[in-house]
């Protein structure tokens, strides 16, 4: 069952110079219910852009946003924001816990957003999902008392917490090193599958990309399914070019 | 459940305000100070408003009687004297009809009686009063008790003196049976049953109280020359209808010559009176008002300065599902949440200090009858306080409201 489908989705925005710049082409691409998508591009190709549009924080210049059997086009902005709340996940680059405020606070915050059981029992649900990222022993930890890589378990915990259907992460090891990135992104993608959400993750680390289902690549806006073997190759080969240069390169 | 599905959104609202308040403690705790004092000097001025109106109304019930009082008074234009066991059996007529609670007759000021004191015979103002008029003029006293019905019968009359007096004759105590002796027409001695106290360090006369049938007795008739005034207490609901009636009455059928006044005395019947206490009040409210205006601006500074390092937090709320009225009623609600806090502070703080005896005392020596802390005292500060509050969070409210979530997530 498609969750998300984008169909012909552009956007452009107007520079403060009046001329417009075209961030995203015609994109087409359907997620669907416990799908597993990656999307590669260099910095400025539109990667954040598209996640904003999947996650109905943006909404398109042109084309369709279906959210379940639901265009988003007409829908009003209250509406919007109840839906994000109820069906969409965000995990950060830097991670975007509210300073101040407890792991658990962090944690039970989207719910507050959320009405009946789980508004009334949401530090109780918040504990559960912290137990489950293995941070019960965090609860009350501020965000600057937390590693790099413990704050992101604590993200996820808060993106998940609300058992949405669509979790989007955006660079979610971009901020960590490779060996504390490889088990947040293990974590991520073990109970995203045990909630049967669909993951979208945004990267341009090919080995977290890896970690998908299907791949795609963004390339000024154009949005193109990959082979991720072909890039591991090139990439391999710029890396040994770039050694291979190094010595002789001029200093 | 349903109920408590509409509640989560307030309730919510509710819980982020205060969070946020509890973790910016020491930025609420700066732009508050000034709501909680500014609060408090509101609630302050209410309730001395309250305190002062009590005083005015305790020192003007000693001078004009309770509410309502009427006075009746008599006077001859035509140079004849004036008969006052007349008067008196007039009245009598008169109030058979009405039946009063309270009446007393009142001569004040124009008698003196010579007391024996120790440097000789002094002749000291007195006067001459029923047993009633304690009640009528919220009279306490400082030792001793006052005039009852029967006293005349006593073969030594009783007294009751000024402190100042009591001073003079060596302050001994009522219960030891101090008597004073007069000479002259009153001549015998007087025991002395009880003492009034000074109005204020600046009350000095030497008084003596004496009842008004017991100087009678001793002269055989009221002098022609004094003036002896009549003072009835009456409820204040109907002293409108009854003035009227009762002047007409008491001037029916009354010889030519004689005039009859009647007058409502009390304080109710001023004007100036409920206008100094009002003018009081708005001063003193004006200057609360101006202290609360300023708190409220250097609160809406800082919620506004907050503001801009709260950007990321609340795009980060908003990619999480709230709603941008939700955002709006958080930061509304934490304003609001903050100085009615503030205000409770401030309203607590003063009521502690209003209610402590030598606070009393020392602003208002020889009140009576504290009065409670004026409930509406409380209510105006804390209505102030969420007003305050209210209009101190729309402003950054509304720039919450304008904050785009895409670029505040990425700030």
């Amino acid at each position: 069952m498609t969750l998300v489908s984008l169909r012909g989705v552009a956007k452009q925005v107007l520079l403060p110079d009046d001329s417009r710049l075209d961030i995203l082409h015609a994109v087409d691409l359907d997620v669907d219910a416990g799908d597993h998508v990656s999307i590669v591009g260099r910095s400025g190709s539109g990667k954040t852009t598209l996640l904003n549009i999947l996650g109905l924080l943006d909404s398109p210049s042109a084309g369709e946003v279906q959210f379940g059997d639901e265009s988003t086009l007409t829908m009003r902005a209250g509406r919007l924001d109840r839906m994000r709340g109820a069906n969409v996940g965000f995990v950060f680059q830097q991670f975007n816990l509210l300073a101040g405020r407890t792991a658990l606070e962090n944690v039970a915050m989207p719910l507050s957003y959320a009405s009946g059981a789980l508004f009334w029992k949401r530090d109780a649900l918040a504990a559960a999902m912290l137990d489950r990222v293995g941070l019960s022993h965090r609860l009350s930890s501020l965000p600057d008392r937390l590693s790099g890589g413990e704050q992101q378990r604590v993200a996820i915990a808060r993106a998940l917490v609300r058992s949405p259907r669509l979790i989007l992460a955006d660079e979610p090891t971009g901020a960590l090193d490779v060996e504390t990135g490889a088990s947040v992104m293990s974590l991520l993608d073990e109970v995203a599958s045990e909630s049967g959400a669909a993951l979208v993750t945004i990267t341009h680390d090919l080995h977290v990309a890896a970690r998908a289902r299907r791949h795609y690549r963004l390339d000024a806006g154009v949005l193109q399914p990959v082979d991720l073997d072909h890039a591991f190759a090139a990439s391999a080969h710029a890396e040994r070019s770039v050694v291979v240069a190094e010595p002789g390169a001029p200093r | 459940m349903t109920a408590r599905l509409s509640l989560a959104p307030a309730a919510g609202a509710l819980a982020d305000a205060w969070s946020e308040l509890r973790v910016h403690k020491l930025r609420v705790l700066l732009s508050l100070i000034g709501i909680a004092v500014a609060v408090g000097a509101l609630t302050a001025v209410v309730a001395l408003g309250e305190l002062q109106r009590q005083v005015m109304a305790e020192q003007s019930d000693r001078y004009g009687g309770r509410i309502a009082t009427i006075m009746v008074g008599a006077s001859r234009d035509d140079g004849a004297p004036m008969d006052w066991d007349a008067m008196d059996a007039r009245f009598e007529r008169v109030a058979e009809r009405y039946a009063f609670s309270r009446t007393s007759r009142i001569v004040d000021g124009a008698v003196t009686v010579p007391v024996q004191l120790p440097e000789g015979v002094t002749q000291l103002p007195s006067r001459l009063v029923d047993p009633d008029y304690a009640a009528m003029h919220r009279l306490t006293l400082l030792e001793g008790r006052w005039f009852v019905e029967g006293d005349t019968e006593l073969l030594a009359p009783p007294v009751v003196i000024s402190e100042a007096l009591w001073d003079m004759i060596g302050r001994v105590p009522v219960a030891q049976h101090p008597t004073i002796t007069m000479t002259g027409d009153l001549a015998g001695t007087y025991q002395v049953v009880g003492v009034t106290p000074r109005d204020g360090p600046w009350d000095t006369t030497p008084r003596v109280d004496l009842l008004y049938d017991t100087y009678r007795e001793r002269l055989g008739a009221m002098p022609s020359d004094v003036a002896v005034m009549r003072e009835i207490w009456v409820p204040p609901t109907i002293v409108d209808e009854l003035g009227p009636v009762l002047a007409m009455d008491m001037r029916a059928g009354a010889e030519p010559g004689l005039t009859i006044s009647v007058n409502r005395t009390d304080w109710g019947a001023q004007a100036g009176f409920a206008d100094s206490a009002l003018i009081f009040q708005l001063v003193t409210g004006a200057i609360a008002g101006i202290v609360l205006l300023l708190g409220a601006l250097s609160l809406i500074n800082i919620q506004l300065v907050a503001m801009r390092q709260r950007i990321r937090e609340i795009g980060v709320r908003r990619s999480f599902g709230a709603t941008s009225g939700r955002i709006f009623t958080s930061v509304f609600l934490e304003s609001v949440v903050a100085t009615t806090v503030a205000g409770a502070v401030g309203i607590v703080l003063v009521v502690l200090v209003m209610r402590s005896d030598w606070v009393i005392e020392l602003m208002f020596p020889g009140i009576q009858d504290v009065p409670p802390f004026p409930f509406s005292a409380a209510i105006t500060g804390l209505v102030a306080s969420v007003i305050v509050g209210a209009i101190a969070g729309l402003i950054p409210a509304l720039v919450a409201l304008r904050v785009k979530v895409i670029d505040a997530i990425r700030f």
